[in-house]
This record gives structure tokens, sequence and C-alpha cells, in this order.
């Protein structure tokens, strides 16, 4: 009786709790207004004492003494700058697995299959004032799989996350990761080809000429089957597909590459058979063919000053970025890393302190940017009236080391605020006690040792390494 | 050895044909020490108030007078400090730079971990490399100084206190052995340092506990042999009628520890540890330090009790648990000043990343330290932890005459360095990086 | 659809010629009339007091007012409730042991792991795919009548079972069996029922290697049966001057599965799991089961929207560590799930998802009713726990006209309980299927000859395909009641279903980490010189060894 009763409060105490207190509250407030801050808009300047009204999660007004209806939320801004969410092109966060290593052309797997929403890593990043991530699959392979462009909407289902209408992408990658550099070799076991950047080439250039004649055998179909109903119509391969979809323009490439010889084999492969290279994914050379990257027309999404990490980043420099500007490339900073993805401010302002960008400039490597390299530049990346209300408010300048996000707001919802994080602490610890009650929860006398946490590495990802997810 | 290293990985790899000239090199000879005077700056001694426009005398390596009213002695090479302001220069106390050149695929450029778990003979200082690339890379940041250990294994060796400048470690070393390194074993897991990270998963409650009361063993026995080593080397001084003990290159290294006249560094992150570590070093009267110490803050009514310091190095790692607050890392800092426990802040890192510890204090900034604080979290605190403070740490008569001289805030992204003193020498600011850009930004 | 005929099933249909005699004989004299029970028909209200009559395998009349025929064999049920046979909706009852070690991905593909392959999992002959991706490997072909993993769930009441291949991406086809019968063929209630799904990737170098590559084969593997189909469909029509598409028994195992005829059984725990079998099965139009669905009430909305039932899973989770103060915490999110798979039964009923218990692995069930009970205790009313071991798994697995209530017609399925069959006292009385009565002993559990040989602490290493896995095993033995806990790279958890016999066999179930997916590994072995070796069996992966030496006495 006893036992019941104690059950009972326990229940009572269970059922009264939040079920998932991390999950974002909806609705959002119909019409949402920040007063009075410093807005850095990237397209039009920073605007001082400037208010930004956001309706219906876009951007609705930007202005001094703008009116909101009366159930607005306000969000007082003084003192505090507003810049648009940070859009990291390179991201392996809430990816379950971020490799197919098993073949070296896998365009046939797609990253969004595999999407893990509940990954407290996309939290973090939403703190530091990102919105928007490109989750790429890993560089194990010259063609990798397809790529999902995310809005970080924590909390919800992976649906919610999709980006609607960014470009499809997919990646590449060059050089020591798909070469198996750092794998051993085992008796016995053959080799995966390629072993060269010689295989590599080679590889890509088998994988289109087969696209390409997969498109012809389809086209020459659809001809013939206008005139004869009974045809069997090719096989369908996903393998080849989104190849096709390069080809045609509407497939997005991002290759992970390091060297200046393979970055320039890439460009030249792809002006051969008629398709454009989107970004250059760390692109640590890039610097040393910056021209023939503006000239081929691709973006660049690199680091801001890793280095040495391997043998292929020992001529990074951190002045990258300025030099491929200069040099009319698109620029963006990504993290390629959970660790680094909450302070790609930072990054971007490195490129102001290494190689003298203005200061729109090194805005631009994280916001707008991005977007243009993920085609989602007429949704986000500045703040202008029409495109997504995706901000990140700031208690200073995102440039200074010394200022932290304070709100972050996707499509004019709020998904990260300090003062409600610091509120809800408690809570938890309230909900933690309740929940080690439980029956279920309850230590076993017999039972092993508890796990201790890993010690999570922060440097490189370098998208090869299978991180642990928690 | 070295040379002939880097000269192999230079035939093996074709990538390395295209290096260009290496500046770090200095064409083989340091920089003389030389007789400045800079005026008219802003200098922020760290240990005393800031003092708005200001002169600092440097000469014979050390600053010779410091202040508002400083006249500038005839002979003395005058420097502009207009506009610009004087910083001590950053110490990171937890790197391993010159040990590393290239961590992944070049097994050759790694000089981090012996083989066997008690290597206390092993000295950093022996394998620093004065001509790595990435030294000059970290000190035209503001870096002038780092704490360079070895890693691996329980024992891993003893670190070392260099200055980034030299054409040898003797140059560079101002203290050629100053801390003895010790993984503190972490429960569930082989040792406590980086090598602790591909451990095998605990398994069952008994065998976890006592693999590490193993482990923590073999350091006990290790470090009481060492004593009582030294207490026969010692009777044998006074009394040759005794038997003479053999030297013992093991041991020998781990008397002034063992006897507390040196510190000894527990690598030490999660709370467990770092309690594991206090008792152990109380046990065996050590004088610890704690570095690592994510955990720290839950710890600082200990730490600040037994006077311990933590140099922190996970300020920007992702917390280890999945329920960790979001900044439970960035505020370890500001936690520990509150608690008065010492500490001081460093990036943790092999050496490429060292460049980038003025953003280690500065996110700790963001998050509830002092600005000035932050300052101090990467001069003055690091030299008082190490026991050079002295010589370090801060702009005071007598010190060695490490500055950076920036045109603003030490800590902020946007801030240049204009001059850079190492040990009194002026310091030319170009690194491998600034010369590869110089090579390529103007390719057409 | 051709069915793959081995020689196993020859052999099977000699069997069947001698066993077959006897059961004619006998069910002769199996008519049987359980009267004064009270009887819950699930079709219909309960009967406080009334007589059920079974002959020839079959339920002929139920009611309160039917007299016992007068050639029945009469149980008094007085103090008796007779339920509808339960159904366990998901099991790997009745299939041989697992075979050791996977096999890599391709036929030809050599490397290293093949060497130390002896036999491979049941895979269909000439097939054009690897081991792992053979739709057309049918459990029918391989099930066995008999052991004591039948006995001991026929012991908690469990007539009927759905049992699926062991693993694979597709892993095959499953059939419902009764639990009682002396050839394969007398169990098969109906074959096939489902095609199954797992999403463990192959192991030892072929594709898909990853969860990644997972999702596309199945992907590629159903645009490939269409375009068979259609080619099929074509020739048929006109084959003249029309080139012959190539047999691929494979791919036409898929065509009832595209065309939305045979349901697809898809193993999915978590809310992403099943977001993602949602997902697939939206995008093929597939007839869609989730089985596993821990967290299927986080998807209540789809589940109900896209009409896909759930095969849940009572192995509850549960903590399997001790408390050590120098630990770290366990993190809220696995503190909850805990707590809220015990209410999932509950917010499903609520939500209109149909559902239907399985044990998920805890064959020897002692635990089954126990957890059915929590479930009641978290929302589920227990009228609808009933129905989950009953009508609803008959519905599900389109067997509704044979199983699943007492009805006049019905297969004479009874579980016959003394006191309500998830009251904490109740035990199981009588148990009748196909309408005879099977023998039942009470489950194991305090009773025995008290050797505790097992006890202590075991190091195991476990090979699943890629090298050794030192695990360590904390057994605890009763007679031949085992439990315990396993912790090592493969995760922690408690250890359910264990049992130990007097002839040295262990066997038990435990939950581990695979490819950063949970799964039921079941470890059969036995104990010999102080050495328990035997095999590892995983619910959609390919079977490995294991061999576990003792690590300490226990104190």
């Amino acid at each position: 009786m006893k036992q019941f009763i104690s059950r009972l409060l326990f229940l009572a105490i269970i059922t009264t709790l939040p079920v998932n207190a991390a999950r974002a509250q909806r609705p959002a407030a119909p019409e949402t207004l920040i007063r009075n801050a410093t807005v850095l808009t990237v397209t039009h300047g920073t605007l001082q004492n400037t208010d930004v009204l956001m309706r219906n999660g876009k951007i609705a007004a930007i202005g001094k003494n703008l009116n909101a209806s009366a159930n607005a939320r306000v969000i007082d801004g003084t003192g505090k700058y507003v810049m648009p969410g940070i859009i990291d092109c390179h991201s392996h966060s809430m990816l379950d697995t971020i490799n197919e290593g098993t073949l070296a052309v896998t365009s046939m797997v797609r990253t969004e299959d595999v999407l893990n929403p509940t990954d407290v890593d996309l939290y973090r990043e939403l703190a530091g004032g990102v919105t928007t991530l490109n989750l790429l699959h890993g560089s194990a392979n010259p063609i990798g799989g397809l790529n999902t462009v995310v809005k970080i909407k924590y909390g919800r289902p992976a649906g919610e996350f999709l980006f609607p209408g960014a470009m499809p992408g997919i990646k590449f990658a060059l050089g020591e990761n798909v070469k198996r550099s750092s794998q051993p070799n085992q008796p016995g076991v053959t080799r995966r080809y390629p072993n060269t950047r010689m295989g590599v080439e080679e590889v890509i250039r088998d994988a289109f000429t087969r696209a390409r004649d997969y498109k012809r055998t389809w086209d020459e179909y659809r001809e013939a089957a206008k005139k004869d109903k009974n045809l069997i119509p090719p096989r369908r391969d996903l393998q080849l597909e989104p190849l096709v979809e390069i080809l045609e323009g509407k497939r997005y490439v991002h290759a992970h590459c390091y060297i200046a010889s393979e970055i320039l084999m890439l460009i030249n492969l792809a002006d051969e058979f008629g398709f454009k290279i989107k970004t250059f994914q760390h692109v640590l050379e890039g610097y040393k063919v910056a021209k023939e990257i503006a000239a081929h027309g691709a973006g660049a999404s690199i680091f801001a000053d890793s280095w040495a990490y391997k043998i292929e980043a020992y001529d990074a420099i951190p002045y990258n970025a300025a030099i491929m500007t200069r040099a009319g490339v698109v620029v963006s900073m990504n993290s390629d890393s959970d660790e680094r993805a909450r302070r790609l401010n930072i990054e971007a302002a490195k490129a102001m302190h290494w190689g003298d960008l203005t200061e729109e400039q090194a805005l631009k490597l994280v916001t707008l940017n991005p977007a243009i390299q993920l085609g989602i530049q007429d949704r986000v990346g500045s703040i202008d009236v029409g495109k997504d209300a995706d901000l990140a408010i700031w208690n200073g300048h995102p440039f200074s080391v010394y200022s932290r996000v304070d709100t972050t707001l996707i499509d004019g919802e709020v998904f990260f605020d300090r003062e409600k994080d610091l509120a809800r602490r408690p809570e938890l610890a309230k909900e933690r006690a309740a929940l080690e009650q439980a029956e279920p929860n309850r230590p076993r006398t017999q039972g092993q040792s508890p796990p201790t946490s890993r010690r999570r590495p922060s440097g490189h990802e370098d998208d090869d390494i299978e991180i642990e997810k928690p | 050895m070295i040379r002939t290293l880097l000269a192999l990985i230079i035939c093996a790899t074709p990538l390395f044909a295209q290096q260009i000239g290496n500046p770090t090199a200095q064409d083989g000879v340091i920089p003389p020490r030389g007789f400045f005077a800079i005026r008219n700056a802003k200098i922020v001694t760290v240990s005393g108030p800031d003092i708005e426009n200001g002169t600092i005398v440097i000469r014979d390596g050390k600053i010779e007078a410091v202040g508002a009213n400083v006249s500038v002695p005839a002979g003395a090479q005058t420097i502009d400090g207009s506009g610009l302001s004087v910083y001590p220069g950053m110490i990171d106390a937890g790197t391993n730079m010159g040990l590393v050149e290239v961590p992944q695929g070049a097994s050759g450029t790694v000089d981090l971990s012996e083989v066997g778990d008690l290597n206390p003979n092993a000295k950093a200082i022996i394998a620093v490399n004065p001509h790595s690339a990435h030294i000059a890379v970290t000190r035209v940041e503001g870096i002038t100084n780092t704490l360079t250990a070895p890693t691996g294994g329980l024992i891993s060796g003893q670190a070392t206190l260099i200055n980034l400048l030299g054409t040898s470690p003797k140059e560079m070393a101002v203290v050629p052995q100053l801390a003895l390194v010790i993984n503190y074993p972490r429960i569930g897991f082989g040792g406590g340092g980086f090598g602790g990270f591909q451990q095998q998963a605990p398994q069952s409650l008994a065998e976890t506990l006592t693999a590490n009361e193993r482990q923590i063993d073999q350091i006990r026995k290790l470090l009481r042999d060492a004593e009582a080593y030294g207490r026969a080397q010692d009777a044998y001084a006074k009394d040759k009628s005794l038997p003479r003990p053999d030297r013992n290159v093991v041991l020998e290294p781990l008397v002034p520890y063992v006897r507390g006249e040196q510190p000894v560094i527990f690598r030490a992150d999660r709370e467990a540890e770092i309690r594991g570590a206090l008792r152990f070093a109380d046990e065996m009267k050590l004088k610890p330090i704690i570095l690592g110490g994510n955990d720290a803050a839950k710890v600082a009514t200990l730490l600040k009790e037994k006077n311990v310091p933590v140099i922190l190095t996970g300020i920007f790692s992702l917390p280890a648990r999945e329920d960790d607050a979001y900044d439970a890392l960035y505020e370890t800092a500001a936690k520990l000043q509150q608690a008065g426990v010492r500490y001081c802040i460093s990036t943790g890192d092999a050496g490429a990343e060292v460049r980038n510890l003025a953003q280690y204090a500065g996110m700790a900034a963001a998050f509830g330290l002092s600005r000035a604080d932050a300052v101090k979290a990467v001069t003055l605190y690091p030299a008082q932890i190490l026991n050079v403070a002295d010589r370090l740490g801060s702009i005071e008569t007598g010190k060695m005459a490490n500055l950076v001289i920036t045109d603003g805030d030490l800590l902020e992204i946007r801030t240049r360095i204009r001059y850079l003193l190492i040990d009194g020498r002026p310091v030319v600011l170009s690194s491998r990086h600034t010369e590869l850009n110089d090579a390529f930004k103007n390719r057409k | 659809m051709p069915k793959v005929r081995s020689r196993l099933i020859v052999v099977s249909a000699l069997l069947f010629l001698f066993a077959g005699t006897s059961y004619a004989q006998r069910s002769a004299i199996d008519t049987y009339a359980i009267t004064n029970a009270r009887i819950v028909t699930v079709s219909g209200p309960v009967i406080d007091r009334g007589t059920v009559v079974v002959r020839n395998g079959l339920i002929v009349a139920a009611g309160a007012n039917i007299t016992a025929p007068s050639d029945a064999r009469v149980i008094d049920g007085t103090g008796l409730t007779v339920y509808p046979g339960l159904i366990d909706s998901y099991t790997n009852l009745a299939l041989p042991e697992a075979a050791p070690s996977p096999s890599p991905g391709g036929a030809g593909g050599g490397g290293f792991f093949l060497q130390t392959q002896q036999q491979r999992p049941a895979a269909g002959p000439n097939s054009t795919q690897p081991v792992g991706l053979q739709p057309e490997v049918m459990v029918e072909d391989v099930i066995r009548p008999g052991g004591t993993e039948i006995e001991a769930s026929r012991n908690v009441g469990i007539t009927t079972a759905l049992t699926s291949p062991r693993s694979g991406i597709w892993m095959g086809q499953s059939a419902l069996i009764n639990l009682a019968g002396e050839t394969p063929q007398q169990m098969i209630v109906r074959s096939p029922v489902a095609m199954h799904v797992g999403f463990t990737p192959l192991r030892g170098g072929g594709y898909p290697g990853s969860l990644l590559g997972v999702f596309s084969t199945l992907r590629q593997m159903m645009l490939d049966a269409q375009r068979y189909r259609d080619s099929l469909q074509m020739y048929e029509r006109a084959p003249r001057g029309m080139r012959r598409p190539e047999t691929d028994r494979s791919l036409a195992a898929l065509i009832p599965v595209i065309d939305g005829r045979m349901p697809v059984v898809m193993l999915a725990n978590s809310e992403r799991e099943i977001a993602r079998a949602l997902d697939l099965g939206a995008e093929f139009k597939l007839k869609l089961i989730i089985a596993g669905g821990r967290e299927a009430d986080r998807v209540a909305d789809r589940l109900v929207k896209q009409n896909v039932p759930v095969l849940l899973s009572l192995n509850l989770p549960k903590r399997t560590t001790a408390a050590l103060p120098e630990a770290d915490p366990e993190p809220l999110r696995v503190l909850r799930e805990r707590v809220e798979a015990q209410q999932t039964a509950g917010k499903l009923a609520k939500a209109g998802v149909r559902f239907a218990f399985q044990s998920g692995s805890l064959t020897n069930v002692s635990d089954l009713m126990g957890n059915a009970r929590i479930t009641i205790e978290n929302g589920l009313q227990a009228v609808d726990a009933v129905r989950a071991f009953t009508i609803w798994p008959a519905e599900i697995l389109g067997v509704q006209n044979q199983l699943g209530s007492i009805e006049v017609g019905k297969i004479a399925n009874l579980t016959v309980t003394r006191g309500d069959l998830f009251d904490r006292n109740s035990r199981v009385a009588h148990v009748f299927i196909d309408g005879r009565q099977v023998d039942i002993r009470p489950p194991a559990g305090g009773v025995g000859p008290g050797r505790n040989t097992l006890s202590g602490t075991w190091t195991a290493n476990v090979n699943l395909g890629q090298g050794d896995r030192a695990i360590t095993l904390t057994l605890q033995q009763e007679g031949e009641r085992l439990t315990g806990s396993m912790a090592g790279p493969l995760g922690a958890g408690e250890i359910s279903n264990g049992s130990a016999s007097n002839t040295g066999e262990v066997k038990f179930t435990v939950s581990v980490n695979v490819e950063g997916q949970t799964k039921e590994a079941t470890f059969t072995g036995r104990l010999a010189n102080n050495e328990i070796r035997g095999n590892v069996a995983i619910v959609g992966s390919a079977p490995g060894t294991f061999t576990a030496t003792r690590a300490t006495q226990p104190n």
C-alpha cells in the first residue's frame, strides 16, 4: 500500500512536468518587434537605434519607431546587436552516421535519411547564433552522399528542420581522406580504389561518363516511348540520377579538397563535363589558385585559421579568406565541427584580423555568402524586408570576443533565449530528482559500472571521423 | 636528429616540395637584445593599474623602468607608442608546442608520448623543435611563452617553459624542467590523458574500480621508490661508508617532485578525477597543479582550501555531458575567479591553435569574467602558477622583457600586434603564414 | 509467386507423413468443454459463467447456456478465466540456432572476415543478392517445432507467435505459428505474413556499410522490383520480339510488397527511427507495420494518419547500472525514456493507434505479464491490454477470422488462467492450441535444485564479425532462472529471459548497441570446463559468437 501511494505520488510529479522541456514553445506570436537595436543588415550597412519587425516568420519592416500590433512580443534591443542567423556551410550535426565509406561513389545515399533532431549540439549551436546548417556527407569517397540544408528547429521533428527550397547538393571529396591515407593496410584485404589523386580523378570521370550515358539512355527511351508504348523503361539508378542533376545544373557540388593541384583537377574535370562546382570545402590552398576558382565561378567554404592538422593542411594560411575574396570568390567560413559551429562569429572576425577584410565582407562570410552557396540567398543571409526572420541578438558586437548571444530566432520564433535557459535549469534539476525516483531508473545493486562521459575531441572532425554522438 | 627527421619528410613527401623559406630558421641567429624605450603608450602592467601614457625602458633583456614619468635614457632606441598598448606577453601553460609539427599522417614529426606508462625521464626540452613553423605562427599573435608538456601513459614526463624564440632549446628554455606531468587515471578508462579517449568502456563496477586503483598504485609505487632513492643518495653523500646506491635515470628526475620542491601537473577533467588527484597529492605530499579542469568549478571549495591551481584547457570544448549547460565550460573561469581558486587559461592545444589563446580568454570574459581578469588569466596567473612570476607575466621593473605592443585590446580579434619583444629581443612579425601570404597574395 | 523449395522441406514433408498419423488419431479424443468459467470472449461481452466447447481444433460453442457434449472431456472452470490464446506479435521462435559469424556483403566479397565464417544464415539459393538483402528468405522454410523457448512462451499463455527471420536488411518473410505441433506444417497458421526490414548495415566492408546506405539500398531494390514487375507483365502480354527479363527471385519477392499486398514490418524504436520508417513507407506506398515502437506515442498522429499499426515491445527498459558516486549522472533523456516507455501503450490506445504487444525477445517471458501490468498502471486500460494480446495482433497480422477472440469457428487457441491475466498472483492453468491441451509448467523462478554455478562475473569475448569485443557479464543463477547484467563496448543492460539448464545450457537476452542502434541480442551457449561458448543472435543483424570465462568468484 505504501508502495502504491509512493507510486501515485511519483506519477503525479511526472505528469506535471513538461514532457520534454527542451522543446521550443509554440505557436509563435504573430508579431515580434526588436526595438532600438544596432542592426547589422549585411546588405545595407549597420543601422543604429533601429527596430526590426517580424510578422508571420518574415522580416516585415526595418526602421525607426515601428509600430507593432498590441499582442506583439517586444524585445528591448537597447545596447544589443542584431545580425542575420549564422549559416554554417559545412556541418555534420544531427547525423546519426556521416559516411557510407564502402564504395568510392555513394551518390545514392542521402543525409536526410539519418537526421537526429534531438542532438544536443544543435542547441549549443543555436546558442552561438547559428540558424542554418548545410549537413554534408563525410569525405570517405570521391563522390559522397547528398546533403541536407536545415534550419535548427531544435525540439521539432526532423521533417520540420528541412530548409524549404534550398538547392539540392552533394558532397565530393579529394585528397587524403578518399585515398584512405590514415587507414592501415590489412592483410588479405584489397585496398579500396582509389589510392592516389590520379585514381580520384579517374573515379569521378568514370562516374560522370556513366551518368552521361544514363541520361542519353533515358532521353532516347522517352523519345521512343512516344511511339512505342510497349517499351521497358531503363533501370532507374539512384547512384547516377544525382549526377545527371549535376550535369543539368540542378544540384550543387560541395567538394572537400585541400591542395592546389586537386582543386585544379576538379575544375578542369567539371569544365570538361560542363558542370559547375558550387563550393570548394576547406580548400586550404585555395589562395594559391584563387583566380582559377574565381574563373570557374566556384565558391569557397573554409576554416578561418586551422592548419597543420595533417600533411595536406600544412600550407594553410589564415589569409585564405582575404586572398580569395579579393580574387572574386564567394567565401564562407564553416565549422565542420559541432564545437566550432558555436563560435563562427569569431571565425568570421578573424578575416579582418588576418587579411584586412572590411566588417561587411567579414559578416558575409557567415551570412550572405553561405546563403548564396546553398541557393537560399533570397530567404536568409541578410536583414532585409521579406526575408525569413532568422536572427541572432547579441549583447555586444558579434565580432567582439566579449559578446554572447541573448536570443536566436528562426522564422520569427525563439529557439534560444539565454534568460529562459538560465531560468529552466532549476526546473530540470527538479525533474531529474523526480525521475531518479522512478522504478525503472533506480540503480541496481549488482549492476555494472555507470558509464563516464568521454572527453570529446574539439578539433577537426575533417568529416572523415565518426564522432560519437551522445 | 630533428633536422634529419624533417629532412627525411621533405624528401619523402612531394607536398613539401612546395614549401618555401621558413622564417623560423632566423638565419640561424637569434636577434640580439636591444636597448629600447617605448614612449607614449598605454601600459597594461597587469600587476598594477594601467598607465594611460607611459614609458617602458628595456635593456639587457629586462624591463629597466616603467611608469608615467620615466625619462628615456640616452642611447635607447625609441618606439613611438602613441595610440598603442603594451601588454606582457601571453603565456599558454598547457601546450605541446614544438613537439608536434603535423599530428596526422606524419608520425615522424610527432614527439609527444613515449612508450610505456611511466616516463618521468621524458623531458620535453630535449625534443622541442625551435624551427617548428608553429613557433613563429604563435608568437606573432602575442604569445611569448608556452609550457610544453609531453603526453600519454600515466607519468608522461617533464614539461618545459620556453620563450617562443631561439635557435636551440637552450636559447628558448626559461625553465628547462618545470613540472612533472601525470595523467590522473580516469575511472573506467586507461589513463587520464589524451590517450584516455581510446580506452575501453567501463566493465563491471568492481573491475572498473580495481583497474583504476591499480593504475594509481603504479604511480604511487614509482613515487615512493623515488623518495627512497633520494634518501639513499643523500645519505650516501653525507656518509660514504654506506653502500653506494646505483644511479637510476627513471627515479632520479622524480626526486625534486616527490619532495614537493617542484610542481606536479595532474591532467584531470572530471570532478572524480580532480578530487582523486587532490587526495593523491595530499597522500604523497606533492605540489599539485590541475591541468584540464573542466569540472573544476564543482571542486572549487576544495581547490581553494588546498590552494591548488588549475590550468583550464576546456573553454572551447563541447561540454562532455548531454545535460551540461551550454555555457558550462565558457563560465568555468568566472566561477573559479569568484570562488578564489587560482587558475589560468590555456588552449590545451598541441601547437597549431595556441595562437588563438586570446579568444579562449575572451570567451571566458563573455561569460562572466572581468576583462582585466581575462588578461591576467593568460599573463600573470600562468606565471604565478608556474612559479615564474618574478620573471614573467606582468610589466614590472626587473622582469624579463616579453612584451606585446598592440593597436587595441589584447584579447579582441581585430587587434593587431605592432611590435613584439621576447627576452628584450625584437622579433620580426613574420611567420610561415605571412610568407606564404606574401608569395601568393598578388598572384594574377 | 514461387516458394523456395529446399531439400529441408522434402525432409520435413517425409516427417509429416509419419507424425501426421499420430496427430490424426489423437485429434479424435480432443474434444473439450471448459465449464463454469469466466469467459473473456474479446469479441463480445465477458461471460461471467459459461462454457467453451472445443472440437477438431476449433471453437464450436461458447456461451452461458452451453451444455458440454457427452463425448467431451470436461474441465471444471470454476474460478478460472478463459481468454483467447495470447499472440506474441514478434518473435524468433522456432528458428534454428543463429548461425555464427556474419557474411560480409556480396557473395564474392572475399576478405579477411570470411575466413572465419562457418555457416551462412538462412539464404535463398541462387539469389541475386548478398545475405542480408534477400527478401525471398522465408521463415517457413526453416522453422522447427519444439524447444525450450516455445515451451517457455506457452507457459505464460502464449499460443501463437509471429516468427521472423533474425537478421538482415531485407530480413525475409515471417510466418504466424501456433506454438504446438510436431511438424512445421502443423504449426503454421499463415505464411508468409509480412516482409521484415531491419536497418542494420552489412558488416565486413560490403555495401551498404552504414545506415545511409541501408536506406538507399532499400529504395533501389524497390525501384528495381517495380521495373521487374512491369517487365514481366509486358513480357507476359507479348513475349514475341521482346528480350525475356532475367529471373530474379529477390525482386520477385518484393513485388507483393511494392504492390501493397504484403505488409512490411520495420524495426524501429525511437521517434526518429519510426519517422524514417513512416517516410519510406509513404514514399513507396507500403503497407507498413512498426515493430518495437518504444517512442511510437510521439508520432501517434502520423501513425493514425498513415494507418500504420505497431507491434509494441514489452521489453521495457530499466536502469542496469549500479550507483557510483564518482559516476556521471545519466542523461535526463535516458531517465525520461525509461519512464515514458511504460506509458507508450496507454498513449497509443488513447490516440487510436492500432497496436499489439510483443515480447521483444523476452521469450522466457516470465516478465511479460508483469510488464503488461506496468503498462496498465501507466494508463492502458486492462481491456485494451487483453486486446493487444489477442484480437489486435490478429487483425494486424490478417488472421482476425481465425484467431484473437472466442467465437465459434475460430481456431481453438485458449489461455485459461486462475485469476485475472494481469493480476500479480494469477497463473496460467491451461493452454489449448489447435484444440489440444498442451502441458504447461509454472515459469521458472525460486524452484529448481538451487544451484548457482553460473553466478559471478564473466568476461565474454563477443565476435560480431569485426573482431573480438570484451564485455562483462554479471550473472546470478537461482535454479533455472538466470538474471544479471552486461557491460562493455556493446552497451550496458540488464539481461532478461535468462535460463540455465542442469545440462549446462545457458540462454539470455540483452539489449546491445550495434551501429548506433539498440538491438536485442540473444546469447545461447553451453557451460563446459568453466567456460561458456555459444552464439549471439541479434534481431536485424547477422549473428555472431561468444566465449565467456570467469572473471571473479562471487563474494
